[in-house]
């Protein structure tokens, strides 16, 4: 046992001065202090992200970040979302048998004693549609401000987690924010995603011209392309959906993630021991 | 000056990877199942600052600092497109990260509420116990 915990703790250090050793040493690329520039491709990407000059090269994007996450590295960003849908039905599937709608027929869902004070629970009424105001107003300006649907859909989450935590999980189902409507709404996130990811393909199939998957703005040998502008409104052609329905998704799949975390402890053991069934 | 922007630039370097190594520690050694989790959010932040550190730029001039990469204009020109790109810094580190973040957190979730139906089911949090369990 002390050995194995000394190797441990020997390989760690040996870790960790090895890393420190190549890194201070000019494994980044320069040494020993970072360069007054930045590399060839960050280059690419920030002259490209807003440049009316190179049609067929630009993403219409004010914002160099959104314009990596959706436009030149689109197809990365589709699989993250995938891991993203995965760890949610991992726990979905871990909670499998476990109704929240039994739970609530069940208890005393008029019971307003449940919950923190009263003070608390009036902020939390205040504060509530001011989260859901800015979540909503840094994922819809994804392509113009720093955000996109990923930050905005986390700062959405954090809505339904004030309230479970301040009054209740009957209360937020009351509401009728329950598990079918959450997955309703991620699965309606995710089918944005992909057709705004079909879109330029579409529209190709149905006039000849070549068209890519995860296209935005034309190319060169692919003319079509979805409008940079709306009525004088940058929208950046595909940012701006893809910033909409991944907003939804995260939101809507962490909200349904802290529902499960919160069913109260004695209602899963009645539903892990058998009672419940029937 | 220099001599201390490279200390100080080697040693936020080094404790990064220090950091990195207590947090492994906590992965490797902790036989709870809930510091285990703790200990890799730890991992994974010290990852997201550390591909930002890869994405830094030197201060342009030692009143300017380096901006965000973002166009404050939506109607650019050609000078304002030359300016932006020599002061912004690397967007690339940055968009991977943003998205690791929420990964991450996603991930973190799947891992507490496994953790969770785990005591449930059998009373503990500890992997030694829990690996001697039959059936």
């Amino acid at each position: 046992m002390r050995i194995k915990k000394l190797l441990v703790l020997g390989s760690l250090i040996i870790l960790v001065l090895t890393f420190s050793l190549a890194f201070t040493k000019g494994a980044l690329g320069y040494y020993p202090l970072p360069l007054p520039g930045v590399r060839t491709l960050a280059y690419w990407y920030l002259i490209t992200t807003l440049n009316p000059r190179y049609p067929s090269f630009t993403a219409m994007s004010p914002e160099a970040v959104t314009a990596i996450v959706w436009d030149y590295r689109g197809l990365d960003t589709l699989f993250e979302t995938a891991v993203f849908f995965l760890a949610v039905v991992g726990a979905l599937a871990l909670a499998r048998g476990i109704s929240l709608k039994k739970a609530l027929d069940n208890a005393n869902s008029k019971d307003n004693s449940k919950g923190l004070s009263l003070i608390c629970k009036t902020a939390t009424r205040l504060l509530t549609p001011l989260i859901i105001a800015v979540s909503a107003s840094i994922a819809l300006h994804g392509h113009l401000t720093p955000g996109g649907g990923f930050q905005g859909g986390s700062a959405a989450a954090v809505a339904p987690l004030l309230i479970l935590v301040i009054f209740s999980v009957y209360f937020l189902l009351s509401k009728g924010v329950a598990e079918k409507p959450m997955l309703v709404l991620r699965t309606a996130g995710l089918i944005g995603i992909y057709l705004t990811a079909l879109t330029a393909v579409l529209i190709g199939l149905i006039t000849g011209l070549n068209a890519y998957v995860f296209q935005n703005q034309p190319k060169l040998d692919a003319p079509v392309g979805i409008p940079a502008q709306v009525s004088n409104a940058l929208i950046s052609g595909t940012l701006f959906f893809f910033n909409l329905s991944e907003y939804l998704a995260v939101a809507s799949g962490f909200t349904l993630v802290f529902m499960l975390l919160s069913i109260p402890e004695e209602i899963v053991r009645r539903f892990i021991s058998g009672e419940a069934h029937e | 000056m220099n001599e201390l922007n490279v200390f100080l630039f080697n040693t936020l370097l080094f404790s990064l990877f220090f950091n990195a190594g207590i947090s492994l520690y906590g992965i490797f050694a902790r036989p709870s199942l809930i510091k285990k989790i703790i200990a890799l959010t730890i991992f994974s932040d010290t990852a997201n600052v550390l591909a930002i550190v890869v994405g830094y730029r030197m201060w342009p001039s030692p009143e300017q600092s380096p901006i965000p990469p973002v166009i404050t204009t939506t109607n650019p020109t050609t000078e304002d497109i030359t300016w932006f790109a020599s002061q912004a810094v690397d967007p690339l580190p940055q968009a991977l990260v943003l998205t690791a973040i929420v990964i991450g957190l996603a991930v973190a979730l799947f891992l507490v509420f496994l953790t969770l139906q785990v005591y449930r089911l059998y009373g503990t949090t500890d992997v030694r116990k829990v690996a001697k369990l039959r059936g």
